[in-house]
């Protein structure tokens, strides 16, 4: 049996090319997950990682208990008790946590600008070289008290040299340090802008920043005190990461359910052409049969045809699939520094999986037409043609199961809408999927013919013809139905993510920028200034008061508009529906290293201004800079005159914010007002959004060619099946260029009504995705069913089909009818 | 046997094995029938293809079965080479009763016992001429040995194809396709050789040369050589000949 085997795996070589490209891609797909997954893991490790890189254990604050630490950062350290802890193990330990202070340069002034002027953050350096986690970058590590190493990208914006000297702190804390040398963070984590030795930064430890996060050990904890947990230092950076990255696993999973998309439509494709092959090759099967091949002979070759189809393929995916995911990982890095990758680790298991799935793939596909084959008797190859039974419809079993999955799949959607659980989502959807494709015999003979009648004589022919072979039909138009169904689904579900994150932000951040004038009012040639800098789209200046506030020590501009819906990304809803007696104010923009809004939401506050006062409740809301708004009717109580104190900007889409932002920063200065601005937090958020969007999108267009690759493989199949039908009609008298015209329409009408089916049941999709839990997540979204890109996925899908067709229609037209009938 | 000594292709090999199969079974009679019955389709559509055979077959001859389209002849053939089973009565072939096997027994028994000639699409397209003709030992799982590719290579030289064997069904000429053919069905010395309108695709000269080969191997190999057709210049060159119409042995 082998030489058979060997020579209808050679013979058929060519045909099984569709088959192995949708396999590869599938296992392909797959690897590159695991290496990027891998890549990234590395590059988290060698990041957020590093400051336990050194450590055997790490100690931190037990979770789920009142926090010990100091009241500005919860989850951290009792302090007294952490700095006891490292004192005793000395060299062993490396405390790790931040306090911020007041900084200011040689000659007095504040250092820096913007919203941390003034500022600087100061963590400590481990007294042992080895667990020193900062990366230096120039000069040498601090050796004595007074000497500080700073961030390379903070020294970079202040303009500090090595040799600069800074005061850190204020009154009695007051300490000058010189810069020795530049580091650079591998995490965001435990980040400073200026790190400096142990006993130098507990000079700081009565302030009210001051904390230790936790405790990186080397060697024996010995007793611990009490209020601390100690976990080995390796799983708590895996742990720790765990709980930060469930971004990263949510985007795992979105990969993994693309990749089983690439699977499933790599089953029909193998299922299809194996079947075509299989039909073409009854009668070889039949005659081995006749000279004394027993039924497991012809199952056995067969089978294992199928299993060296599919583990070429597999390991040429992975093969690829390695390659493409250890090319991706520069240029991911090259592209986004922020998010690095490490190297990764061979992810042996993703590659062993990858290599398994591609042949478990093979072999499931070929399941059902190996069988049919076996089932060949031997006398078949008597006959003087073998017909191949086009009456094929769905079975009773098949009708019944799609009937079960039509149930049962819907019953899990609403079950998922109301329980908001993805589990029930995704097992519903994928039943009601897999019961619309098994259902598909059944239903498209009477939508093609529906959608054929008005097409003409072509169409009526080409739609007969597709009608005839409801299985064939069926699973031609299965590849393209999944393309479209997830395409549908994907970017409905992006545009209605998309546009409540950015309801979302807006609601949050309304000002892109405000410059604020204090001692005097906004002049009406500075707003002209800012409505004349480019970038600007609108500015208004708005009118208020100065006034002073319970909780906070220095006046404040209380203001009142009716026009911030000009320049609101809310559409002003943060200004025009307050409440009298209430008052809002921007928690983020009173937030300082050295002070903070002392203020809880709904605390009652008296608002003074000169000798009036009212009390009123606060609302702690953000993102118009550092000012309170009030009610009309509010105002009123507190004084009788108003003065323009703060000009609102919106920027104009497109522009350079860098620049804009620079330009009124310039303004600002000039005429001492103070500048803020959420453009920064805007551009960051865009491009977040942008990266998944793209990634998405990507990902999809990897699926879509799988479903390409399907489409046409069926379709060139199913013309090959038929050679001898169309040598008919051309011996009938059929044109040429009727026959090419008639498959054309065929293929048409097919990828037509997939498209029409996968837009229904892609945007249904996307509705029980919105209601399970965008709807939950960003209570104010709304379902956004973006028309012009499914237009373009419907005319791409559509063109497909027809372009699917060109070749095989060339190839059944270039046939002569004699040879065509003389096939065997 | 009579073995004409004349000048054209080698003589056909005989091997060792063939006489001690024959000698081992101490019969004339290489099949037989016993009032065999077919019936196809039910109801109003029921068709008697053969209605009770009695036949038996002669060893070491050349046996022709006659008769016009539709009259059952390649039904008759295809019970008694085990690729169909009768609706009734009784199929023996070389002492085993055919009734009595399952498919994988059948099949097997086909493989050791019968060998078959088919009108056209004899060759299975991906192998060569010479795979072809060693097929049966290879689905037997029996290994391929020096002595059976010897006698696969005299076989074909004795059929004139032995310049041909490395070639695809694909390239050989309807004549060297049904030659080498013969050759696979005479490879494992069958009990039976079922030739199917052997010469139905061929042209007159090509024919000649194809039932010459046949009337050869019963002459020189002792080989039992059973034909379909409804030829009478090919039933002309069989030892016996078994007319039929409707079902029935006229």
């Amino acid at each position: 049996m082998r030489t058979v085997f060997f020579a209808s795996l050679r013979a058929s070589s060519r045909r099984y090319v569709a088959a192995a490209i949708a396999v590869i891609v599938s296992v392909a797909f797959v690897v590159v997950i695991g290496v990027l997954i891998s890549g990234a893991r590395a590059g988290l490790m060698q990041s957020d990682g590093a400051p336990y890189r050194g450590a055997d254990y790490v100690i931190d604050a037990p979770e789920g208990r009142p926090s010990p630490g100091p009241s500005c950062c919860p989850g951290t350290l009792n302090t007294s008790a952490a700095i006891e802890l490292i004192e005793r193990l000395g060299e062993n330990a490396s405390g790790l946590g931040r306090v911020a202070l007041p900084a200011h340069d040689e000659g007095g002034a504040p250092l820096g600008s913007g919203d941390m002027r003034g500022e600087t953050t100061v963590g400590p350096i481990a007294t042992a070289t080895e667990m020193r986690w900062q990366k230096l970058v120039s000069g040498r590590f601090p050796a004595r008290m007074g000497e500080a190493v700073m961030h390379v990208w903070d020294a970079k914006a202040q303009d500090i040299a090595i040799g600069d000297r800074i005061r850190v702190g204020e009154r009695a804390t007051a300490t000058d340090l010189e810069i020795v040398g530049f580091v650079e963070s591998p995490t965001t984590w435990t980040q400073a802008s200026m790190y400096v030795s142990w006993p130098q930064y507990l000079q700081w430890r009565d302030h009210a920043t001051f904390h230790i996060g936790s405790v990186a050990v080397r060697g024996d904890v010995g007793r611990l005190p009490e209020g601390m947990a100690v976990h080995p230092a390796a799983e708590y950076v895996t742990e720790s990461l765990a709980r930060l990255n469930n971004g990263t696993d949510a985007f795992a999973l979105m990969l993994l359910l693309f990749a089983s998309v690439a699977l499933f439509v790599s089953v029909l494709v193998v299922a299809n052409t194996f079947s075509i092959l299989f039909a073409q090759r009854l009668r070889d099967f039949a005659l081995l049969r006749c000279v004394g091949a027993t039924r497991r002979q012809v199952m056995g070759s067969v089978r294992r045809e199928a299993a060296a189809v599919g583990l070429l393929a597999s390991l040429a995916g992975t093969l690829v699939g390695v390659g493409l995911g250890y090319g991706l990982i520069p240029l991911i890095n090259a592209l986004a520094p922020r998010t690095p990758m490490g190297p990764p680790t061979m992810p042996t298991l993703w590659l062993l999986g990858g290599l398994a799935v591609g042949l478990m793939v093979t072999m499931a596909a070929s399941w059902l037409p190996t069988r049919r084959v076996v089932r060949v008797s031997p006398l078949a190859a008597l006959r003087p043609e073998t017909t191949v039974d086009v009456h094929q419809t769905a079975g009773r079993v098949q009708l019944a199961l799609s009937a079960f999955l039509l149930v049962t799949g819907p019953v899990q959607l609403g079950m998922a809408m109301i329980q908001g659980s993805t589990v029930l989502m995704v097992s519903g959807g994928a039943a009601m999927f897999a019961g619309v494709l098994l259902l598909g015999p059944a239903f498209v003979p009477a939508l093609v013919r529906a959608l054929g009648a008005p097409l003409g004589r072509y169409g009526r022919m080409a739609a007969e013809n597709a009608a005839r072979n409801p299985r064939r039909t069926a699973a031609t138009m299965a590849a393209l139905l999944v393309g479209v169904t997830l395409a549908t689904a994907m970017l409905t579900g992006m545009a209605t993510w998309r546009m409540a994150m950015d309801k979302h932000r807006d609601t949050r951040i309304p000002i892109d920028a405000s410059l604020t004038l204090l001692n005097k009012p906004v002049t009406a040639d500075l707003l002209d200034d800012v409505r004349r800098t480019p970038g600007v789209e609108r500015a208004i200046a708005v009118d208020g008061t100065l006034a002073r506030i319970t909780g906070w020590d220095a006046p404040i501009p209380v203001l009142t508009t009716r026009e911030a819906a000009q320049v609101a990304r809310d559409g002003g809803a943060f200004a025009h529906q307050i409440e009298p007696g209430t008052i809002r104010l921007d928690h983020d923009a009173f937030r300082s290293p050295h002070k903070e809004l002392n203020i809880k939401p709904g605390d009652r506050v008296t608002v003074r201004v000169g000798d009036r006062q009212v009390r009123l409740r606060a609302i702690l809301l953000g993102g118009w800079g550092k000012a309170a708004m009030v009610a009309p009717e509010t105002f009123a109580q507190l004084t009788d005159t108003s003065q323009p104190h703060v000009i609102w900007v919106r920027a104009a889409p497109g522009a350079n914010w860098l620049e804009l932002v620079d330009d009124l920063d310039g303004l600002a200065d000039a005429s001492g007002a103070v500048f803020e601005d959420r453009l920064q937090a805007r551009a960051v958020g865009n491009r977040q959004l942008d990266i998944l969007t793209w990634s998405a999108l990507g990902l999809l267009g990897i699926s879509v060619v799988i479903a390409l690759i399907g489409i046409a493989n069926t379709l060139g199949l199913s013309v090959l099946e038929r050679a001898r039908e169309h040598a008919l009609l051309r011996a009938l008298g059929l044109t040429r260029r009727q026959l090419r015209r008639m498959l054309a329409f065929e293929a048409l009408l097919l990828s037509i009504m997939a498209t029409l089916l996968g837009t229904a049941i892609g945007v249904g999709f996307a509705w029980v995705g919105y209601e399970t839990f965008v709807k939950r997540a960003l209570g104010e979204a709304t379902m956004q069913v973006p028309w012009p890109a499914l237009g373009v996925v419907f005319l791409i899908a559509a063109l497909t089909g027809l372009l699917a067709s060109i070749l095989p229609a060339r190839r059944a037209a270039r046939v002569t009818p004699a040879g065509g009938l003389s096939l065997d | 046997m009579i073995s004409r000594m004349t000048p054209g292709p080698p003589a056909l090999p005989r091997s060792a094995m063939s006489a001690a199969t024959q000698n081992a079974i101490h019969t004339t009679t290489a099949a037989s029938a016993r009032n065999l019955t077919k019936t196809f389709g039910r109801g109003e559509a029921e068709v008697h293809a053969l209605r009770g055979i009695d036949l038996d077959l002669p060893r070491g001859r050349f046996t022709a079965i006659m008769g016009p389209s539709g009259s059952g002849k390649s039904t008759l053939m295809h019970c008694l080479a085990g690729l169909d089973q009768g609706s009734g009565g009784a199929v023996t072939v070389a002492g085993t009763d055919l009734g009595s096997l399952d498919d994988d027994a059948l099949t097997i028994f086909r493989r050791e016992h019968i060998g078959f000639v088919f009108q056209s699409f004899n060759l299975l397209p991906m192998l060569t001429a010479s795979q072809n003709i060693l097929l049966p030992l290879e689905l037997a799982g029996r290994g391929i040995d020096d002595a059976a590719r010897e006698r696969a290579r005299s076989l074909a030289e004795a059929l004139g194809v032995s310049d041909r064997l490395a070639h695809l069904p694909a390239e050989l000429s309807g004549g060297q396709q049904q030659r080498v053919a013969i050759a696979r069905a005479l490879l494992t010395q069958p009990d039976l050789l079922f030739a199917d309108e052997p010469a139905g695709n061929l042209d007159s000269a090509t024919a000649v040369e194809v039932l010459d080969h046949l009337r050869r191997a019963v002459r020189e190999l002792g080989q039992t050589v059973v034909m379909v057709t409804h030829d009478q210049d090919a039933a002309k060159y069989a030892d016996d000949v078994i007319s039929m119409q409707d079902g029935r042995i006229v």
